[in-house]
């Protein structure tokens, strides 16, 4: 009786809190409605396509693939030894408790604010773009890597480290093998997920083809920024496949 | 070869595992250490070579002390000291080959090795370690699509392939069925035999330690109560080593 009470009480406040939020976001069913005109003429006057600027758009998403390639596989390389030093079973406690709380501090600021950061400081270009990527990326993936890390099998450690092994070939034989088809997977996975970010660093100077639908939008001018998403679409779903293709084969 | 003093290891908090051991090994004995489980079999094989660090005590390995010794003396130390384990311990994913060559390691130069190349003399050696073990055939294959018997003979040519003066096996058929473990028990006596290897192997079964050993040393509770031949043991002390473990 009392426990059900209890409950009740809970489920209120959480109703309430609810509430309070739906309201501070202004959530409106009515206002949602009353722009749904406005909607429609949007994607009405997107249509159709100006198909005058897809090469541009094209040059566009070229950049937008390298900044997130190139930012990708230098993340990769910067998060291996990151990625060692916050495992558990790796490093020592002295060393792997702060590198986690650096990681974890670092992984909770977005690329996008990295961008902003990184064009302040180098300027214009996909050059802050790709600093960005790197920043943000290799936080995330010396996270993954140091899990894949910590769940590997300790036999084979082991027995590398009983044949006389220095540490850095007990790392290279004895774990690196365990954990190599989850860090190319997390990669691919991070690559993916770079194309998408990469597409707004645009927005804020970094380079890519977002800088071409924040200009058409600007300038009004729908017909080119929709063919400029077109482009967009395109490239993501093309390294979507290729990237997932790649991940079966691996794993 | 092996003198062992006032071994002791004690697990924290208070699980005293060895009770200070006191053993000299020959060279070319082939010792089958048995008592019953948590006796500590396993970790008198892990203390001579420091994957158990000892408590107190002293190991030494041809003159050369083992405990005490620097990281890299104790390197040194270990490429002198094939190791076999009860679950084989192979990189999965390597191949069978790889995983020979990974015997070597303690003897070729560390950069040319990270980047996963080998000189010839040591892919030769592996080879000849391999068809040791009959398993020639098997050096592509990985070393996941074996069976668990040939997997341990994978593991044994992995140690050969140190070139040691010494093998610890630890349960090595622990894991394998009454065929299997003949098998891998005989490859250990022919290495034993044919090439004067010293074994040290802890076995739990007393029948097998019995037909393979020639020489038996018996634990209990981390003391060691029996030492000698093979048919020096009787019922009475049989009955001494495998008692009063359980609590």
């Amino acid at each position: 009786m009392r426990r059900t009470f209890g409950w009740a009480i809970l489920g209120l406040a959480v109703l309430a809190i609810y509430g309070w939020f739906l309201a501070a976001t202004e959530v409106s069913l009515s206002r949602f409605l009353r722009g749904l005109p406005w909607m429609a003429d949007f994607v009405r006057r997107m249509v159709p396509p100006d198909l005058s600027v897809l090469g541009s758009a094209v040059v566009g998403a070229l950049q937008t693939l390298q900044i997130a390639v190139v930012g990708t596989t230098v993340a990769a390389l910067v998060a291996l030894p990151l990625g060692f030093l916050s495992a558990r079973n790796v490093a020592r406690a002295s060393v792997f408790y702060p590198a986690r709380a650096v990681l974890n501090f670092f992984r909770s600021i977005d690329t996008m604010v990295y961008a902003l950061f990184f064009v302040a400081a180098v300027g214009l270009g996909p050059f802050p773009g790709v600093l960005a990527v790197v920043t943000y990326t290799a936080m995330t993936l010396a996270k993954l890597y140091s899990e894949s890390i910590e769940g590997i099998e300790p036999g084979p450690v082991e027995a590398i480290t009983a044949t006389g092994a220095t540490r850095f070939q007990i790392l290279r034989f004895g774990i690196l093998p365990q954990v190599f088809p989850l860090f190319a997977s997390y990669i691919l996975y991070r690559l993916e997920t770079n194309i998408r970010a990469a597409t707004i660093l645009g927005f804020v100077g970094a380079g890519g083809i977002g800088f071409y639908i924040q200009t058409y939008l600007r300038m009004i001018n729908y017909p080119a920024a929709s063919a400029v998403l077109l482009v967009l679409v395109a490239m993501v779903m093309g390294v979507d496949f290729a990237s997932s293709r790649l991940r079966a084969h691996i794993v | 070869m092996i003198r062992i003093r006032g071994l002791r290891k004690v697990f924290p908090p208070d699980k005293v595992a060895l009770d200070g051991v006191d053993l000299d090994i020959s060279a070319g004995d082939c010792v089958m250490v048995i008592g019953q489980s948590g006796a500590g079999k396993t970790t008198l094989l892990r203390c001579l070579n420091r994957l158990v660090e000892p408590t107190a005590g002293e190991v030494q390995l041809n003159g050369s002390l083992v405990t005490g010794a620097s990281p890299e003396a104790l390197r040194l130390v270990r490429r002198q000291i094939g190791m076999i384990f009860q679950h084989f311990n192979l990189v999965k994913r390597a191949s069978v080959l790889q995983n020979v060559l990974a015997g070597r390691l303690g003897h070729v130069p560390g950069l040319l090795s990270l980047v996963g190349r080998f000189p010839e003399r040591d892919r030769i050696l592996a080879m000849a370690c391999l068809r040791q073990v009959g398993l020639e055939g098997f050096a592509s294959r990985r070393a996941d699509t074996l069976s668990g018997g040939e997997q341990q003979r994978v593991a044994i040519a992995r140690a050969l392939a140190q070139e040691p003066k010494v093998i610890l096996a630890d349960e090595p058929t622990a894991s394998l069925d009454p065929k299997l473990t003949e098998s891998i028990m005989g490859i250990l006596q022919r290495i034993n035999t044919e090439s004067r290897m010293t074994l040290v192997v802890s076995q739990h079964m007393l029948e097998t330690a019995l037909t393979y050993g020639t020489r038996i040393v018996g634990l209990r509770q981390g003391r060691l109560v029996f030492d000698g031949p093979p048919h020096a043991i009787t019922p009475t002390i049989v009955e001494d080593i495998y008692q009063g473990g359980v609590q």
